[in-house]
């Protein structure tokens, strides 16, 4: 089984709330419970909840760094070229003065950088955001964690999946499964992701605005060539159950199971017990519970891993 | 009165912010004293205008915007040098060889327009376009009240820009001039399109759920809006959610001494207005749920206007 590369799934779902952190950690658990080694990738860097649910610490933090241009004033001739070609207007240059860098409007595009004839920026860095990698329930965290009152998110994720680059590159016998869980809607950010991904798991629920967002993030998901099937959360909500499944049908969304209203899925993700950790001690036979076996069986199928695992256990 | 923008913000997704912004909307038109414009900027995942649908097709005025940038490969002016993949000129892996044509190729997704290319090419075989990025959508409202969202083109990455310009469209109404208050429903999350919503408004609301990632996601929000100054209150959706979090959740409330503007029971019928794109407010005007939201605008009206709380 050598050269074997991990299956890389992605949980998203354009609207918020739907359960895409629910479904991540929960995919996971139950991917760990069959032997598979699993690393979860928390990719909402605004607000990354994958911890609370696993009631897990935040562990090995390391910062995401991010350009900072520094004029070097010794070498600076002052002539102006950094300024004219830095499209977000974020290097301000007087004649005759040296260029003052804006920080606030700065793409960290390292443009100046680059094209500087004296050599006379220096690329510093200042700190967005911050990963944290570490081991709970069984599973493999990495996560990453925006700054507040910083902007660039995608960068931070970017940090995330250089992460992954390493472990897919260098380690790929370290983990069978990842999963990446993702940001609401449908930015650059989301987009990375989906694009590092396999397969894409959009996450909705049976409302017009759920709706409407599934059909956004597909068209992302279509866009960036990737395949996917929706699980439909909060299911029984209203009774509008068939109708939504009927709905979604029409316009060809193939599902991998809906997932009904569930007092023990609330209560797990109060508790950060994942209802279907082994040792979770929630009923067995509740309908949540049910839901998800009955999801994790039809994803099996869809990825086509069943067999491999098997074959693994045997020569291990 | 004098006019105030107000956004309607929550750190974490779902719990509530379009519902709420619908029926503070329908309020503020039932109230003589306001006139009311509505702003969606969850420009990702516009979804206002499913509640507060236009009055007639004909009023719905649409502009493209074109701030995303994009290069564009001049092929005549090629030398097949490679220069531009082996000295890295683009930072987001956008340039990739052609082996076949000896060219290189950009890939528009990941594109982000930053000129290195065009600048660094000795051929200067790469060209900055702007392209389309998004669209603005206004119209009149059912309500009598206008509506307008932004919506982004899948893949321009410019939500935060495309914030941005719908809040700079809305100066342009000819409604604004008379309006005196603003009700923007903002993005989930606290990055570039949530700092583009909130940067110069006169007041926040921020929406939670008594969870721990609802918490998480609070504090979080709560330090974005502090870093800007914008004086803010906490409205707490599902307050009554049977769940062992409570009473953690309780006590960071009490603690902070942060204004709550109000609690909105667990009720189920905002979601069936809701799945009747109604405002909760009008389809069941004496739920639990829409006398909880009657007291919060009430009490933003208070807060807005005479500068203390109650």
């Amino acid at each position: 089984m050598s050269n074997r590369r991990p299956k890389i799934i992605c949980v998203t779902g354009g609207k918020g709330g739907t359960g895409k952190t629910l479904c991540a950690v929960n995919i996971a658990i139950m991917f760990k419970n069959e032997g598979y080694k699993v690393l979860l990738i928390d990719g909402d860097v605004e607000n990354p909840n994958t911890y609370l649910l696993l009631n897990g610490r935040l562990e090995n933090k390391q910062e995401v760094p991010f350009f900072k241009p520094k004029i070097v004033e010794e070498k600076c001739s002052k002539c102006g070229i950094c300024a004219q070609n830095c499209m977000p207007n974020a290097l301000l240059h007087i004649k005759g003065a040296f260029p003052i860098p804006m920080l606030t409007l700065c793409s960290g595009w390292r443009l100046c950088y680059k094209i500087c004839p004296e050599n006379a920026i220096e690329a510093n860095s200042k700190t967005i955001g911050w990963t944290y990698s570490t081991e709970i329930k069984g599973l493999s965290l990495i996560l990453g964690e925006l700054k507040p009152s910083e902007a660039r998110s995608a960068a931070v994720v970017e940090a995330l999946l250089k992460n992954l680059e390493n472990v897919v590159e260098y380690d790929s016998e370290k983990f069978d499964i990842i999963i990446l869980d993702t940001a609401p809607g449908a930015h650059c950010d989301v987009e990375l992701l989906i694009d590092t991904a396999d397969v894409a798991i959009p996450i909705t629920e049976p409302t017009k605005f759920g709706k409407l967002d599934l059909i956004r993030i597909m068209e992302l998901i279509t866009l960036l060539g990737k395949d996917c099937r929706v699980i439909v959360n909060r299911s029984s909500l209203l009774g509008f159950r068939d109708q939504f499944l009927k709905e979604l049908k029409e316009e060809n969304i193939i599902i991998l199971g809906d997932i009904p209203l569930d007092s023990d899925i609330v209560n797990s993700y109060c508790q950060g017990t994942p209802i279907m950790d082994n040792n979770s001690g929630f009923n067995k036979e509740g309908e949540g519970y049910q839901a998800f076996i009955s999801i994790f069986g039809n994803l099996k199928q869809w990825l086509n891993i069943n067999n491999k695992i098997k074959v693994k256990k045997l020569n291990g | 009165m004098d006019r105030k923008i107000v956004g309607i913000v929550s750190g974490k997704g779902g719990v509530g912010k379009t519902s709420i912004t619908a029926s503070l909307a329908s309020l503020a038109k039932k109230d003589e004293q306001i006139d009311v414009i509505t702003v969606d900027c969850d420009v990702d995942a516009p979804n206002l205008g499913i509640i507060l649908p236009a009055e007639k097709e004909s009023s719905i005025d649409t502009h493209d915007t074109f701030t995303a940038l994009k290069a564009e490969f001049i092929e005549e002016k090629c030398i097949n040098c490679r220069k531009c993949i082996e000295e890295q000129y683009c930072e987001f892996n956008s340039l990739t060889w052609d082996n076949q044509n000896s060219i290189p190729i950009v890939d528009f997704l990941k594109c982000e327009g930053c000129g290195a290319c065009r600048v660094l090419c000795p051929e200067h075989a790469f060209k900055i376009n702007t392209v389309k990025s998004g669209e603005i959508i206004a119209y009149n409202s059912e309500m009598g009240f206008p509506l307008i969202y932004g919506k982004t083109r899948l893949g321009s990455t410019t939500s935060g820009k495309l914030v941005s310009d719908v809040k700079e469209y809305l100066k342009s109404l000819k409604e604004f001039s008379q309006s005196n208050l603003i009700l923007i429903d903002g993005p989930p999350g606290i990055g570039c399109p949530v700092i583009a919503t909130i940067s110069n408004l006169d007041y926040v609301i921020t929406i939670c759920e008594p969870t721990p990632s609802g918490l998480h996601d609070l504090i979080r929000v709560i330090e974005v809006i502090q870093q800007f100054n914008i004086p803010f209150g906490v409205v707490i959706n599902k307050s009554d959610l049977q769940s062992p979090f409570q009473d953690d959740f309780k006590l960071y409330i009490n603690e902070t001494g942060y204004e709550i503007l109000g609690k909105i029971p667990f009720d189920l019928t905002i979601p069936k207005a809701m799945s009747f794109a109604k405002p909760v407010v009008d389809f069941a005007a004496d739920s639990e749920a829409s006398i909880a939201i009657k007291k919060i605008y009430e009490n933003l009206k208070y807060i807005l206007w005479n500068n203390t709380f109650r």
